[in-house]
């Protein structure tokens, strides 16, 4: 009697499963123009990017600036006076780099 | 019109727009635009809170060339901190209201055109309060060549059944930098109703329409609110939605 059920309890989880990781995540950086940058981020779907662990890194690979995603999804920190890169880390199949030099005003 | 040349930026950039009347499928008869109303943008990023920049300080009246005459008509380029971010920006107009002599009663079209940049969406899919507009029911900046497209037609934010709509596909492409329309058009009407497509919504307000044809497409939903008067003349209150349709390549 149970069988059937379980069944479909466990298609529908496979269901959300999939829907949970069929998402992007999306950073974009701009340079503010006061030795400044902020860089913005979320999800395909829309979702928020609170907390997400955001990185600063020279081209070494050594961690400048160690931080996270505000409560608006946004991260700002002083511009770096070396070559750097920009981490997103939302997690596994979700990192996102982005190179200091491809930030404009 | 409110037209931009992309729909779907893949990182901010700034953008540029022309305000010009006109009918979009032949472009012959160009209409002179009064100074707008409103023009403003909202944008909003992923699920976070919407930002209204007014853009009137941006418009610079031109005359633009329809293939069989020229028109007062408006560009703007705001400055790319305003559309610096990521996410939806809806823009709006609201023209001065045209006086039509041939029905002798003006028309204003409050016209919408939505865009994204870097592919985080926001909410499009949400009425921004105005007192007629067409709201998407399908992301209005990605949409493939082939697809459909649906959307609700509001007045005072409620469904308008059966509303009387007009479609227009953007034959004869904008080119801002020569301020006029390209002379070659895309398409060839076999007759005249092929140039202004007829459709009703459905009695929810609903409104589904075919993209054959990459470019932009115009939604225009006619007369949602009846008498109202402008000068002691009818005036026809319209609801603009514009959607642009991609190759799949």
């Amino acid at each position: 009697m149970n069988k059937p059920g379980l069944v479909l309890v466990s298609v529908s989880l496979l269901a959300l499963a999939a829907a949970a990781y069929a998402h992007n995540a999306i950073c974009d950086c701009f340079d503010n123009g006061d030795e400044t940058i902020t860089c913005e981020g979320g999800f395909s779907d829309g979702g928020k990017a609170v907390g997400v662990p955001m990185r600063v890194l020279d081209t070494s690979g050594k961690v400048l600036i160690d931080g996270k995603m505000s409560d608006k999804s946004d991260f700002s920190f002083p511009k770096p006076k070396v070559d750097f890169r920009v981490e997103f880390d939302g997690g596994q199949g979700h990192i996102v780099t982005i190179d200091g030099r491809d930030i404009e005003k | 019109m409110l037209y931009t040349p992309e729909a779907a930026l893949k990182e901010s950039a700034p953008v540029e727009l022309a305000l010009v009347f006109s009918h979009p499928f032949d472009n012959g008869f160009t209409m002179n635009m009064g100074k707008p109303e409103e023009f403003y943008v909202v944008a909003q990023r992923g699920e976070g809170e919407p930002k209204k920049t007014d853009l009137m300080q941006y418009l610079e009246p031109i005359e633009w060339a329809g293939l069989d005459s020229k028109a007062a008509a408006y560009v703007a380029r705001p400055p790319r901190n305003v559309t610096r971010s990521l996410g939806d920006y809806t823009f709006v107009l609201r023209p001065a209201p045209y006086y039509e002599g041939n029905e002798d009663k003006y028309i204003q079209q409050i016209t919408k055109t939505v865009i994204n940049v870097g592919g985080l969406p926001g909410a499009w899919d949400e009425p921004l309060g105005l007192p007629v507009e067409i709201v998407p029911l399908d992301k209005p900046y990605a949409n493939w060549v082939g697809g459909v497209f649906r959307a609700v037609v509001l007045s005072d934010g409620k469904p308008v059944p059966h509303a009387e709509i007009e479609v227009e596909y953007l034959n004869h492409e904008p080119q801002i930098g020569e301020r006029r329309f390209d002379p070659a058009a895309k398409v060839t009407a076999p007759q005249e109703s092929f140039s202004t497509l007829s459709v009703r919504a459905d009695a929810a307000g609903q409104i589904i329409i075919g993209l054959p044809k990459a470019g932009w497409w115009a939604i225009c939903a006619l007369n949602l609110d009846d008498g109202l008067k402008h000068e002691g003349k009818e005036l026809s209150l319209d609801a603009v939605l514009w959607i642009k349709a991609t190759d799949m390549k």
